[in-house]
């Protein structure tokens, strides 16, 4: 489990990156290496240059103020994990990211990259379709933003083209008196999950005013639950389940199947998140 | 130090356990492999080359890494430390994780270990040591031998001793 | 074994009994452990075997010439360079042989087959070129058979072309006592019980490392069994067996898996033979997955009759093994006998009629794997106890109660011959029973409040046979090993035991051995293992045969050894030698005020100052013996019965979880261990073993598992991410308490302890989450228990119950 044969080269500025991204057909951008690296141990990757960025200037600030939080590309996830003002701004950062993978994986993988490698079962997509981040891409296009609704196309497919590099993301903060929750169903620790659920829930007097549902696991892409949001309007602890669930179950109907989990199961399966992350999102309410 | 011509080989240096390293390398060799054949220290195990084991955890400028997952060419002007350097140099003392790992037989084959103690060298106690947390902490290495039981009390007999907050009777 | 050691060290041990500190942790804690990737050689190069990406074909060509021109590459091996090399050894008549070549000739039968090596000055470089070859190899490919049901239905496309089918062997014995069970009974019921494929994963791959000089063949290798290892490369590559030398430097684990011995322990010495140049090859996790032997994959058709008071009266269980492909030494099929003779475990019960059958598919071989069977049988007795317990509304732990052997019933002989010499089955139940009472109750508690939430407990009651024959294994290999203890001149013990180990401690234990036996201080005893110029012959590490066969093969050559040292001591001191005792590591004439003769002294005799030896008396003081269980039987008799193991551990394992209804999620909140291996020589190491067990067991029970494309046969798993191996967070805190009852026939009544924590949890987790979901009726048959199991069991009930799809919220 050794890596193919590649060049490598390691450049200071943005300009440098993305010249030399250009250079060659199939070259990547290298940052926390935590999927990249695998993939290439594996042979499954066909890579001729990888283009490390964890030196280039500027690119790993983590800044928050109170619309938002940005994070660059070089930015591991531990360090945003471990951002207090992150956390208080973007609460789904830090929630998100303690499901994802282990210490060490965080300590070199990045929150950008995450996004980037799109993996269908990922978190962070997930957290970034709900918050509504925006993405700064720069490229043989020139630098452009992309919403995450837009961003997202399949599994391991983004709205990136050949020579784009992200630069940073923007997650903005959610609605005040929000309740952010990031629930998942995974087989072991640190596992990516076989379905989970990031909720942006805005409760009003014992009940849900209006929530953003993503589920992740489910599809290709993050996947907006829209029967659900629309069916959690009004919903308190003592109404029937069922009415979340069976919306949810009516949002999922196309799930995957593979080996970890069914279709029927992944429905099922984040009916349950949502119906509980609503319960808590009630429950820290009274606390409040 | 920046390199802007793509390469197939670079020159790193590397400050492996206190001690400058300089190579030329190619530029796919893995700072496993680097660590473990090229600098002579085998300490590092290898148990899954994808991330997955945690065995081949190192200390890269005091962050716990997959040494697996990272090229050496990556590492060039780093501090790495590994497993052969926690034991106090010069005597036969091993570290108190060490020791609190032989007092409670937390390994049983030792090819985990390493990773094991690399891991817990690079946090801070106070932080993990709450049950649920250490369990978390843990959960990136995994043993086939132990069942875990003994290394959970390892490490806590390890950290109350630590703070001097006496011993422990949890398991 | 009646040796005088024996009661001399059961009256007054000083170390056997004791947590003596491990003396193999140095190594690893301090990251000097050395494992075969450890070791280079000057000029050494890495070997990389091309495998075979289809499950079933012919090869139809395999171009090498672009490999070859890859600047590192030295050479690049097929079938046909190897026409100097034997094949593997069929041993055991009664099974399809399948005559294994090293490396596959025109015809692949399972993906990772390895069909070349390819040789180069570094592993990246080797890699390279075997995925050069992967690139010019072509293959028609044949008809596929993913399990056991195409292998074994008629028209199946076979794998080997000589046989008349897949089916390797079909022993079926006939119990009319069991027809009259079923004719007398009140009742019937018939089901299937699966178990599904795992493998023991060390966290250390394989590995081996050869050289020759001289005309020595020094081959270093992660194996369980070198002196085996040895024997057969001799055989294979045409060698005197002395020219071979096997060493075992540290080993990251085995688990039954290193057992084997596998085309590669015969290819890579033979490439260093034939380049004249040590060679290496380490393997991956993306080969071992695919390479190293899996196992477990049984299924069991039952026929239960029972009573309406829910006495069980017979049972009709045929046991199928899930072979792989077969191709493999020694062959993975004796784990479904040792499923069938062991699967009533410790309860009392001869009605049992056990078929045991085996067939081939287009799979990774079947092997070795810690539990060796006993739990797949295990989980089919457990749930078959529960589902009459519940169809009869008994209370479960009743009916095991009224099943299990009482105190005063052993030695008891088993449906299948196996002869429980001792134990604790009773005993061990109830006190595992009142371990968890109260946390039951705690348990029950907790939840108690939480309308998605149910809470279970499962029991398993088993045995373990230790020290087994290795005849009916390996259809060649018997039961036995050797040790050689020596003193040296300064005093100083040696051990030398052909036992190997993987993390055991089995070191620390001989030096404890060692200790007692001549009455030193183990810091006095150095131990040598897993080299077989350095140790006499031992058949190696697995089931759970390391304590036994140490404290056999030590004390038998230590008694030796302490008859010459006595003697030569009552020289020295002028007394007869029935007046000289052994005492505080000296020897004395009992009751007399004379200076005592120390082990320095009488080495010294022994060796150096041969002038103070008795008239006549030989040189030198080492002594061997060769530990053989008196009682172990490695042919059939008449009856067709067989004792194959020297002894018999038990345990019980309690197991409480809770099951979220909604999402399926199970969570073990606690979990019993009682067990009882005999007289304990190391507790520490005793329950090391058992929570590692334990964890093993767990993984079975719900993650673990080799899942197949039931149309290709191609392997649906490639890497950790999809083979689940259980971390910290997934294996609960286990509670472990013990008995001792020693076995009445075995030195110091040692039994063994290797593998009884595997064998539980399946059983126990199944069972406990169907006590949780009783009121929807579910009653699990099938291992892993996930997320996804746990809510496909919901929805069939509700969907039997009528209730539509809309399984319980
Ligand atoms: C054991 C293990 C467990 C894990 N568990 C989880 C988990 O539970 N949840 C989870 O979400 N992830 C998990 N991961 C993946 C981890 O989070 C990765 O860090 C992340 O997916 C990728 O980030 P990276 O910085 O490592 O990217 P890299 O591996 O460096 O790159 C990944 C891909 O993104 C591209 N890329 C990276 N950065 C940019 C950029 N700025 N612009 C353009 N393209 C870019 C690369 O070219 C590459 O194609 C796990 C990984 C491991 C090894
Ligand atoms: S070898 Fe690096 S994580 Fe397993
Ligand atoms: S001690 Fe063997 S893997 Fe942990």
């Amino acid at each position: 489990m050794k890596p193919a044969p590649f060049e490598y080269c390691r450049p200071s500025t943005v300009d440098e990156a993305l010249e030399a991204l250009g250079s060659s057909e199939s070259s990547r951008v290298l940052a926390g290496g935590q999927s990249l690296i695998p993939a290439m141990n594996f042979r499954l990757t066909d890579v001729s240059l990888l283009v490390d960025i964890n030196r280039v200037e500027g690119l790993d600030a983590v800044t928050c103020d109170s619309g938002g939080v940005t994070v660059g590309a070089a930015a591991t996830q531990t360090r945003v994990l471990e951002d207090d003002g992150a956390a208080s701004v973007v609460p789904g950062l830090r929630a998100a990211l303690r499901h994802v993978g282990h210490l060490q994986i965080r300590d070199r993988g990045t929150v950008c990259g995450s996004l980037a490698h799109a993996d269908p079962a990922a978190e962070l997509p997930a957290v970034a379709v709900a918050t509504g981040a925006a993405i700064d891409v720069t490229g043989p296009a020139g630098e452009r933003r992309i919403d995450a609704a837009d961003f997202f196309h399949g599994p391991f497919w983004t709205a990136l083209e050949d020579g784009d590099l992200i630069t940073e993301v923007r997650f903005p903060a959610p609605p005040p008196r929000s309740v952010t929750i990031v629930d998942e169903i995974c087989r072991r620790a640190g596992d990516f999950a076989v379905a989970g659920l990031v909720a942006v829930i805005e409760v009003d007097a014992g009940a849900v005013r209006s929530a953003r549902l993503v589920g992740f696991g489910l599809g290709g892409v993050p996947t907006r639950l829209q029967a659900a949001e629309a069916a959690i309007g009004g919903w308190a602890a003592d109404h029937p389940v069922v009415t979340l669930t069976e919306a949810v179950m009516a949002d999922t109907t196309d799930a995957f199947d593979d080996i970890h989990a069914p279709n029927w199961y992944r429905g099922e399966a984040v009916a349950a998140l949502t119906v509980r992350a609503a319960l808590r999102a009630l429950a820290t309410e009274e606390e409040v | 130090m920046t390199i802007i011509e793509p390469i197939s080989e670079a020159n790193v240096e590397v400050t492996v356990n206190g001690r400058p390293h300089r190579h030329r390398v190619p530029a796919r060799l893995l700072l496993s492999d680097y660590i473990r054949d090229t600098v002579g220290l085998t300490g590092t195990h290898l148990g899954c080359e994808h991330g997955y084991c945690g065995a081949c955890t190192v200390m890269v400028n005091g962050d716990a890494v997959r040494s697996c997952l990272m090229l050496a060419v990556q590492a060039d002007g780093a501090e790495v430390r590994t497993v052969e350097d926690l034991a106090p140099a010069g005597s036969d003392a091993l570290s108190p994780m060490q020791q609190a790992f032989h007092d409670n037989h937390a390994l049983q084959c030792g090819f985990c270990t390493a990773g094991f103690l690399m891991t817990l060298e690079s946090v801070d106690p106070a932080e993990w040591r709450d049950p649920e947390r250490l369990v978390e902490l843990l959960s990136g290495n995994l043993c086939r031998c132990t069942g875990y039981q003994n290394i959970v009390a390892a490490v806590t007999e390890a950290w109350n001793a630590y703070d001097g907050s006496g011993g422990s009777d949890d398991g | 074994m009646s040796l005088d050691i024996d009661s001399h060290i059961r009256h007054s041990s000083r170390y056997v009994g004791r947590s003596v500190p491990r003396r193999e942790d140095r190594g690893p804690l301090t990251g000097r452990g050395r494992y075969v990737a450890d070791i280079k050689l000057p000029g050494m190069l890495e070997v990389v075997f091309a495998r075979s990406t289809e499950a079933h074909a012919r090869i139809t060509g395999i171009d090498t010439s672009e490999a070859e021109a890859l600047e590192g590459v030295v050479a690049v091996f097929c079938a046909a360079d190897l026409s100097d090399v034997n094949t593997f050894p069929d041993y055991i008549p009664y099974i399809g042989a399948v005559r294994q070549r090293p490396l596959a000739e025109d015809r692949v039968r399972y993906v990772g087959a390895p069909y070349a090596a390819v040789v180069a000055v570094d592993r990246y470089i080797a890699e390279d070129g075997a995925s050069l070859v992967a690139a010019g190899t072509t293959y028609e490919p044949l008809p596929t058979v993913a399990d056991l049901d195409q292998a074994l239905a008629s028209g199946a496309p076979k794998l080997y072309d000589h046989w008349e089918s897949n089916c390797s062997f079909d022993v079926a014995p006939h119990k009319p006592e069991v027809d009259r069970a079923f004719e007398e009974a009140d009742h019937v019921f018939t089901e299937t019980y699966v178990s599904q494929r795992q493998t023991g994963l060390p966290m250390e791959t394989r590995g081996v490392v050869a050289d020759m000089v001289d005309g020595t063949l020094t081959v270093w290798s992660s194996t369980q069994s070198p002196h085996m290892v040895r024997t057969t490369v001799a055989l294979m590559l045409g060698m005197p067996e002395p020219q071979v030398r096997v060493i075992h430097p540290a080993i990251g684990g085995g688990f039954g898996t290193k057992t084997h011995i596998y085309p590669e322990d015969v290819v890579v010495p033979w490439i260093a033979r034939r380049l004249a140049t040590p060679a290496r090859w380490i393997e991956d996790r993306m080969e071992n997955l695919v390479a190293s032997v899996h196992a477990r994959e049984q299924r069991h058709d039952v026929e239960v009759a029972y009573d309406a008071d829910g006495t069980i009266r017979g049972v009709r269980c045929a046991s199928m093994l899930d072979m792989g492909s077969g191709e493999i030494f020694m062959p993975g099929t004796a784990p479904v006998f040792v499923t069938n003779a062991c699967i009533t475990g410790g309860y009392d019960f001869p009605n049992m009629e056990a078929r045991t059958i085996g067939a081939v598919t287009n799979k990774t071989p079947a092997g070795a794997y810690r539990g060796f069977g006993i739990p797949e049988g295990a989980f089919v007795m457990e749930r078959i106890i529960d589902r009459v317990a519940r169809l009869t509304g008994t209370d479960r732990a009743d009916l095991r109660r009224r099943m299990l052997l009482r105190p005063g019933q052993t030695p008891y002989v088993m449906h299948g011959g196996g002869r429980l010499d001792s134990g604790s089955h009773t005993e061990s139940f109830e006190r595992a029973l009142e371990m968890s009472a109260p946390r039951l109750e705690q348990v029950r508690k907790r939840h108690a409040g939480d309308p998605d939430v149910r809470v279970g407990v499962g029991y398993a009651n088993y045995v373990e046979p230790t020290s087994p024959s290795y005849h009916l294994t390996t259809g060649h290999w018997g039961g036995g090993d050797a040790a050689t203890v020596r003193v040296d001149p300064d005093g100083s013990v040696r051990v030398a035991a052909g036992l190997s180990a993987f993390g055991q401690g089995a070191e620390t234990t001989a030096a404890q051995l060692a200790a007692d036996a001549l009455g030193v201080s183990p810091q006095d005893v150095t131990v040598v293992l897993g080299d077989t110029e350095r140790t006499p012959y031992g058949l190696g590490s697995w089931g759970s045969r390391g304590a036994m066969m140490l404290t056999g093969s030590v004390l038998l050559a230590s008694e030796r050894l302490l008859d010459k040292a006595r003697a030569i001591a009552a020289h020295m001191l002028e007394a007869a030698e029935a007046d000289v005792v052994l005492e505080d590591g000296a020897f004395h004439v009992a009751g007399s005020s004379r200076p005592s003769v120390s082990w320095a002294e009488v080495g010294t005799a022994a060796w150096v100052r041969v002038v103070d030896l008795p008239d006549g008396m030989e040189a030198g003081l080492e002594t061997s013996g060769f530990y053989h269980p008196e009682n172990l039987q490695h042919q059939l008799d008449d009856t067709g019965k067989i004792n194959a193991a020297a002894s018999w551990s038990n345990g019980t394992h309690i197991g409480i979880v809770s099951v979220r209804i909604s999402t399926g999620e199970v969570t073990i909140e606690d979990y019993i261990v009682v067990h009882d291996c005999g007289t304990v020589i190391n507790p520490a190491l005793v329950e090391g073993q058992v929570h590692g067990g334990v964890a093993q067991g767990i993984a079975g029970a719900m993650y673990e598992h080799f899942q197949y494309d039931p149309d290709t046969a191609y392997p649906r798993f490639a890497s950790f991410m999809d083979y689940l191996v259980p971390t910290c967070a997934e294996v609960p805190h286990m509670e472990v308490d013990h008995f001792e009852s020693p076995a009445p026939e075995q030195p110091l009544g040692v039994k063994g302890c290797g593998e009884g924590g595997t064998v539980g949890p399946p059983a126990v987790v199944a069972g406990a989450v169907s006590d949780a979901l009783s009121e929807w009726g579910v009653d699990l048959t099938e291992c892993p228990v996930t997320p996804v199991a746990v809510r496909a069991a919901l929805r069939a009930a509700e969907a039997n119950r009528g209730g539509g799809s809309g399984a319980p919220p």
